[in-house]
């Protein structure tokens, strides 16, 4: 038999055998829709311009089921999609397979409550490229499930996550990339290395990743979804793509006149958004270019309640920082407004009115 | 000389090291301090990518805490995606990877995945590759960012994150199917590695004043090679001390963290 095509990473390797043999032995899964199951839920879709408008928690409490993909939108602290997260929580989901390239509060928001009450929510395992909070620090609650063998992980770049939702996006099932080959993420990771059928030469191939349901926050967006993104575009429009449904938040609906009149800067198509919500503020503590600057103090606590349940083991914080926020709140509008006005107006201030065209 | 702490030192030599006229892929923080000292002083022409997606960016709202910061695309003349600046990139549009990790050994293999244990359950886990990985392998050099200690400059790393010159082999890069060439420096407060172009081992090329090789080899795991041109580090002006303090990290986020 042919030995498989493989760079030298196992002459250099420190990873234990039985990691490495299990990867190798695990027949290959997609850990979501197949390409066939998205192309058949994209098909299913009505293919005209619909008021898509409705609320988090119609929206949440149509698509986010128990065991789906959950495709994470934003980046790192970035237009990360936490409006939607909450009512995640509070509706409650379990078995979560979690993909993204780099996020932090988001996640560490779904691993708190997993660790709180994981019969309400839970996360099985995670395909991704980078969980932390960047200058702030590690994210405590990701290092705690996973020192603790608690979730299993699927390690890729930021560009191979990348390029897994953008093969999603594109309708196929992988897509070579450069990366990833030579590292211990070839022998761990769902990839493979083979012979380029034109090159000769040894390309890395990432399968495509379908999430079925990918949210996302976005800037502006018309009534049917039709969405325009300002600053860093993250992976929002390869992963709304991707996903079998979308859901969308938007700092502010515009007119479709808009839309119509500068085509060019909608990002995300109306076809694959499957509902719309207008939630101004939908990433804070996040930042949204053209709207608001991150809320450092914010994380610094949010992550101080965290990092005392990793080293400590007392949930009461925890616990408490849930009870009041989360679960305490009917919507992310009562969130918010457990926020202090003069806050909002110096994280308005703290984005500097970056210019953005909303008419 | 006037006083500097250690990350402005950092900070001074990995502005050296980068040339006019080219593009850096910068990581958070000292990556970003020195690319910006880099434009103020000697490489008016270098510009950044920033991987949530921004190219030449003018960081005139002061230096991003993060590189998906808004703060990172104020004034780009091209704001996309990760996949646009990854493309960019793998294209060979980007000179240099300017990354950061916890460990890394004599061949430039960096990890920033796992510490101890095993994959599945590892004794310290880290945030994992983010960019690094993708950056290692396709910017055409890499320059990283380490804590000059024995147990980061390790003999083998735990999880090898961003490929290096893997096993030491001619075709080690090629069989991974990369594009970049690779290790280019590795930067610490007290010593400036580059690497053997025949064995591509870790080799000391500067160290600071008043100290020997010696005295780097005996915080380095592996062996090290010495050039037959070491020489003293520069060290960073009155001129330059004020840029990075006032201009480039004026809240001391990075520069006036302390050793640990």
């Amino acid at each position: 038999m042919k030995e498989p095509t493989s760079s030298l990473i196992r002459s250099v390797t420190n990873l234990d055998y039985d990691s490495i043999k299990k990867r190798e032995e695990a027949p290959f899964e997609y850990w979501g829709p197949t390409p066939y199951e998205a192309r058949k839920a994209a098909v299913a879709k009505k293919k005209g311009l619909h008021d898509k408008r409705t609320t988090l928690k119609e929206a949440v409490a149509k698509y986010i089921k128990d065991g789906i993909n959950l495709g994470v939108g934003g980046f790192v602290n970035t237009r990360v999609p936490v409006a939607i997260i909450h009512e995640i929580i509070r509706k409650g989901a379990k078995d979560l397979t979690l993909s993204m390239q780099s996020n932090s509060i988001c996640t560490e928001l779904l691993a708190g409550a997993m660790i709180l009450n994981p019969d309400h929510v839970s996360i099985k395992r995670v395909e991704l490229a980078w969980w932390g909070y960047e200058v702030i620090g590690i994210a405590p609650l990701f290092r705690y499930l996973v020192t603790k063998g608690m979730i299993e992980l699927d390690d890729y770049t930021n560009y191979g996550m990348s390029a897994r939702f953008k093969a999603g996006a594109m309708g196929i099932p992988f897509i070579p990339t450069r990366d990833h080959g030579g590292s211990d993420m070839e022998l761990v990771n769902r990839g493979k290395m083979i012979e380029c059928p034109f090159t000769n030469e040894n390309v890395y191939l990432v399968p495509a990743c379908y999430p079925d349901v990918g949210i996302v926050h976005v800037p502006v967006a018309d009534m049917y979804g039709n969405s325009r993104i300002f600053g860093a575009l993250c992976t929002c429009p390869e992963i709304a793509q991707a996903a079998n449904h979308c859901i969308v938040t938007t700092e502010q609906i515009i007119p479709s006149e808009s839309i119509r009149q500068y085509p060019n800067l909608t990002e995300i198509p109306y076809a694959v958004v499957d509902a719309l919500v207008e939630q101004p503020f939908g990433s804070y503590p996040g930042a949204c270019y053209g709207y608001y600057w991150f809320d450092m103090p914010e994380f610094l606590q949010f992550r101080s309640i965290c990092d005392e349940f990793r080293k400590t083991g007392e949930k009461g914080k925890l616990q408490e920082f849930y009870d009041k926020y989360i679960f305490g709140c009917e919507t992310f509008d009562d969130f918010l407004a457990t926020r202090p006005y003069k806050k909002i107006k110096e994280l308005r201030l703290g984005d500097k009115v970056q210019p953005i065209i909303t008419t | 000389m006037p006083e500097y702490g250690p990350f402005e030192m950092i900070a001074y030599t990995g502005s050296r090291v980068l040339e006019d006229d080219t593009i850096v892929f910068v990581g958070t923080g000292l990556p970003i301090i020195a690319s910006m000292h880099a434009q103020l002083t000697h490489a008016p022409n270098l510009n950044l990518i920033f991987e949530a997606g921004s190219l030449a960016a003018i960081l005139e709202q002061g230096m991003p805490l993060s590189v998906g910061d808004t703060r990172a695309f104020r004034k780009a003349v091209f704001a996309k995606g990760l996949c646009g600046v990854f493309e960019l990139t793998q294209r060979g549009y980007s000179d240099y990877a300017f990354i950061g990790g916890a460990q890394i050994d004599m061949y430039g293999n960096v990890g920033s995945t796992i510490e101890g244990g095993t994959y599945s359950a590892p004794n310290v886990r880290f945030p994992g590759s983010g960019g690094a990985g993708a950056m290692a392998a396709n910017c055409e050099k890499t320059i990283a960012i380490m804590a000059l200690e024995k147990r980061r400059f390790t003999q083998k790393v735990d999880f090898i994150t961003s490929i290096g010159f893997g096993d030491g082999s001619p075709d080690y890069r090629k069989k991974a199917g990369v594009m970049g060439s690779g290790p280019y420096r590795v930067i610490t407060n007290q010593a400036l590695f580059g690497f053997d172009e025949k064995t591509r081992r870790m080799m000391l090329l500067e160290v600071i004043p008043g100290k020997t090789a010696k005295d780097i080899q005996e915080l380095v795991s592996f062996e090290l090679l010495i050039s037959p041109d070491l020489k003293e580090m520069k060290e960073p002006s009155e001129a330059d001390l004020k840029l990075l303090r006032e201009e480039c990290d004026p809240d001391g986020y990075f520069l006036k963290r302390k050793v640990k």
